[in-house]
């Protein structure tokens, strides 16, 4: 079971990311995760902010995504992100800074607030990336 | 004498612009590959944004989305992408003149407001000398547009929009075509025209029917997925323009070169006659000397 693998293929606007076999992915999905294994039912899902987990033959794979879409279609996962960082692009410094502000900020309105939370949530989680691997 | 140590002079002068022109081409000609190269790596993200909209949009119906209809206000905006460098032909031209023939037509159409956004130092230059007045004038988007900057562009422009400010929002820009094609076109940004999937034979056909699981419902996902489509348009009208510069460059400092080929030839050709018909008159003299003598 464990050796059935799907393709997976992260995209940016910008450019592909990842292309690579997967045996499992956890989807940072914008309400929790959502974990794809082989012969997944098709799925068409929004994205939060968070870490995209991948179990490839060639061992496991973390990518920072920063919103977006995830779409399962027969045994192909496409990643649709504005940006996508693995954990040697994340400069966890400038991260900590950005968070650090994003908290000193002061938010007037909902929208303010929302952004605020956000771009906390963004530092935040790239600071993990980089952290754990 | 002196015709000849002009000619001498301007062939040489015309000899380092050549140099100068060539070098040009084949940095224009590097840059070209570099855009383009990015220019196609956008293209699977497009495809399967353009995918996953249809998708939605089978799912849900007709249904009512801000970003799909056409506002009331009497206000529109025309985008205008033009580059920031010269020395690249009829690029630039090309885009101001269709840009100034819609804003005629459109004026005289409506008495609707019509804003201009204008990026790039050309076009920006251009407007200021006509005394029309910039709504958003904006050089800093390089020859090679960064999704970032572009999607915070759309998204102002979709505030707007959405908000009621603007009724229609248009882009006038440099469309790549193929290397030997680009023509300036406008497109209509917002409201958003109805999104075709990328029919790519049999995918296209099979993802057609797809039952997925939507998570949030589709009608949610839709709300996310069009201004996605809008930004991703945007950035591709930016990718256009600047490979299509490029290739606009390429092909002016062709010419350049060439032509600086062309006159190198007939530069010479002419000194080359003034040399001969220099010797002859000597002879000549000497000729006429000793007959006077003999």
């Amino acid at each position: 079971m464990a050796d059935k693998t799907f393709n997976c293929n992260v995209l940016t606007p910008e450019r592909s990311v990842l292309k690579t076999e997967a045996t499992f992915a956890a989807i940072p999905a914008s309400d929790g995760e959502i974990g794809v294994m082989h012969d997944r039912a098709p799925l068409l899902c929004r994205l939060g902010v968070g870490i995209l987990r991948l179990e490839t033959p060639e061992g496991p794979k973390r990518i920072y995504v920063d919103a977006g879409f995830a779409e399962v279609n027969d045994n192909q996962l496409t990643v649709l992100t504005e940006q996508a960082a693995f954990a040697k692009d994340v400069d966890v410094e400038a991260e900590r800074a950005a968070e650090a502000e994003a908290r000193q900020r002061h938010a007037a309105n909902a929208d303010e607030q929302e952004a605020r939370q956000r771009a906390i949530k963004r530092a935040a989680m790239k600071q993990k990336l980089a952290g754990r691997s | 004498m002196a015709n000849r140590r002009q000619l001498v002079k301007r062939r040489a002068s015309v000899r380092n612009i050549r140099k100068i022109t060539r070098t040009m081409q084949l940095i224009a000609t590097a840059r070209f590959q570099k855009s383009l190269s990015r220019a196609t790596a956008t293209k699977p993200y497009a495809n399967k944004l353009a995918d996953m909209v249809a998708a939605a949009s089978r799912k849900t119906g007709e249904s009512k989305q801000p970003l799909l209809e056409e506002g009331d206000a009497k206000r529109s905006a025309l985008i205008v992408l033009t580059s920031n460098r010269g020395l690249c032909g009829g690029f630039n031209g090309n885009v101001l003149r269709t840009a100034m023939a819609a804003l005629k037509e459109r004026r005289a159409a409506s008495d609707e407001a019509l804003d201009l956004h204008v990026y790039g130092k050309k076009g920006i230059n251009y407007f200021r000398f006509l005394g029309e007045e910039m709504a958003v004038s904006f050089a800093g988007i390089a020859d090679q547009p960064t999704f970032e900057q572009v999607a915070a562009v759309a998204d102002k422009l979709m505030d707007a929009f959405k908000k009621g400010e603007l009724r229609t929002v248009d882009v006038c820009y440099m469309q790549f075509v193929s290397t030997g094609v680009q023509r300036p076109a406008i497109t209509r940004l917002l409201p958003l025209a109805k999104v075709e999937p990328a029919a790519s034979g049999d995918d296209a056909a099979s993802a057609r029917d797809v039952a997925y699981d939507y998570v949030p419902s589709a009608e949610d996902l839709l709300k996310e997925l069009l201004p996605a489509t809008v930004r991703m348009r945007l950035f591709q009208c930016f990718n256009d323009s600047a490979v299509s510069e490029q290739v606009a460059r390429m092909v002016a400092m062709k010419a350049a070169t060439d032509a600086a080929g062309d006159m190198i030839r007939l530069l010479t050709q002419q000194y080359n006659r003034a040399r001969q018909t220099a010797i002859t008159m000597e002879l000549l003299d000497i000729i006429g000397g000793v007959a006077a003598i003999s």
